[in-house]
């Protein structure tokens, strides 16, 4: 309990680090489809994630159901924008779609200010920090910042959320993602889906 | 003049529907369609097919598909198995559901979730040919030349928010749905094609035991 309640940076060195390093780890989802499964409160929810880079720059993520029937299509734009071109009502929720944009806005390397970027180091990893306007976004990588061990999303004492990604080939989009919140019973899986070929 | 109007509304009224969908005619009186639809599903026990799925996203140029397996008994019994690019196995047997997806299993009671109970109601109906009667939806039927097309318009308010409307193309040699089409809110709309149908072959109980 008291473990939970202090900060778990305080103890981390503050180092020299080039966050142009994090960038080069960033994935890469032109254009993709994931496997999704969703369980919050206990509730289970399946279906297809599509991500696709769009002509005008901005990335679409598109939640249906296998029969096909949308949840949500949010488009995360330029800069940092963000827009809902469509969700259904029971998912029509400010706070929902405020954690699940923070969610994606981390797994994707969004809001990467590099003004207010800095490094902590802990034991054999380092944590590459973004500041929000919100908490922190953390991108955890070895020593030599090659490769990336886990991403977190925290306030300023502790991670309220962990996701992993397993890359996959070079350049490619990630085969798998984990996405886990700490604070409350919600986590996403993504496993990437090859596609049947068009006729 | 009067007469004038009703030609040039009739007139109208059959460009229109026509436009809507090339090469189908709305049909002002189905009730001949409905005595001979209701007569071939009284005669239908059970279908299994193979099907395609297409999710078209206009919005996103894209489409989504996949192939599987799919079965029906007479009266509320389903199964369908998606098989590629993904494995997605869904029964409803009665008032329950069971989804399997890879090796995790949930079973659920449809009547604990409305919406559900409704989407769902809608592929027994479309299949077992019970939507004219589906007190959900306001019914139209049009006819081409190798089939009708059973338009159905949300009328509850839940799925009023879901789907613009839900086709049936039923073929007019059996009377059987050769496609299930979805059209949602956003104009995003998924096509569930049937193929290699096989009727009133047997069908054992175990394909849809939920247990």
């Amino acid at each position: 309990m008291l473990n939970a309640s202090c900060n778990q940076y305080r103890h981390m060195q503050k180092i020299q680090s080039d966050e142009s390093c994090v960038q080069k780890l960033k994935p890469v989802f032109s254009h993709v489809i994931y496997k999704i499964s969703v369980d919050v409160l206990g509730k289970h929810i399946s279906g297809l994630l599509l991500i696709k880079y769009m002509p005008d720059s901005s990335t679409r993520i598109v939640f249906s159901n296998e029969m096909g029937f949308s949840f949500f299509d949010f488009g995360f734009l330029t800069g940092n924008g963000f827009k809902v071109y469509q969700v259904v009502p029971q998912m029509n929720k400010k706070a929902l779609i405020k954690t699940l944009r923070k969610d994606f806005e981390l797994v994707m390397f969004r809001n990467m200010d590099s003004s207010k970027y800095y490094a902590l180091s802990d034991s054999n990893l380092v944590y590459h920090a973004f500041p929000q306007s919100n908490g922190i976004n953390y991108y955890i990588t070895d020593p030599s910042c090659r490769q990336l061990v886990k991403m977190q999303r925290a306030s300023n004492k502790k991670p309220v959320m962990e996701a992993f990604m397993d890359k996959g080939s070079p350049g490619d989009s990630p085969d798998s993602i984990s996405i886990r919140h700490l604070n409350f019973n919600y986590s996403i899986s993504l496993k990437k889906v090859n596609p049947l070929a068009p006729e | 003049m009067i007469k004038t109007g009703i030609l040039l509304s009739l007139f109208f009224c059959s460009v229109y529907s026509q436009a809507q969908y090339p090469g189908y005619v709305l049909l002002n009186h189905p009730e001949t369609f409905k005595k001979s639809f209701a007569r071939a599903t009284a005669a239908t026990e059970s279908i299994q097919s193979d099907f395609s799925q297409e999710k078209s996203m206009t919005m996103l140029s894209e489409k989504i598909k996949s192939t599987g397996k799919f079965w029906w008994l007479k009266k509320d019994k389903l199964r369908m198995e998606y098989i590629q690019p993904y494995s997605y196995l869904m029964i409803l047997n009665g008032g329950k559901i069971l989804i399997k997806e890879g090796q995790k299993k949930n079973i659920v009671s449809a009547n604990s979730n409305k919406v559900f109970q409704q989407v769902n109601r809608i592929l027994i109906d479309c299949v077992g040919g019970s939507m004219l009667d589906n007190p959900d939806f306001q019914a139209a039927v049009y006819e081409s030349s190798g089939s009708f097309l059973v338009e159905l318009k949300p009328l509850s308010k839940n799925l009023e928010e879901l789907y613009k409307n839900i086709n049936i193309v039923i073929d007019k040699k059996d009377y059987t749905a050769t496609a299930i089409e979805m059209f949602e809110l956003s104009g995003d709309k998924t096509i569930i094609r049937f193929q290699n149908k096989e009727v009133n072959a047997h069908i054992p109980d175990s394909v849809f035991i939920i247990p």
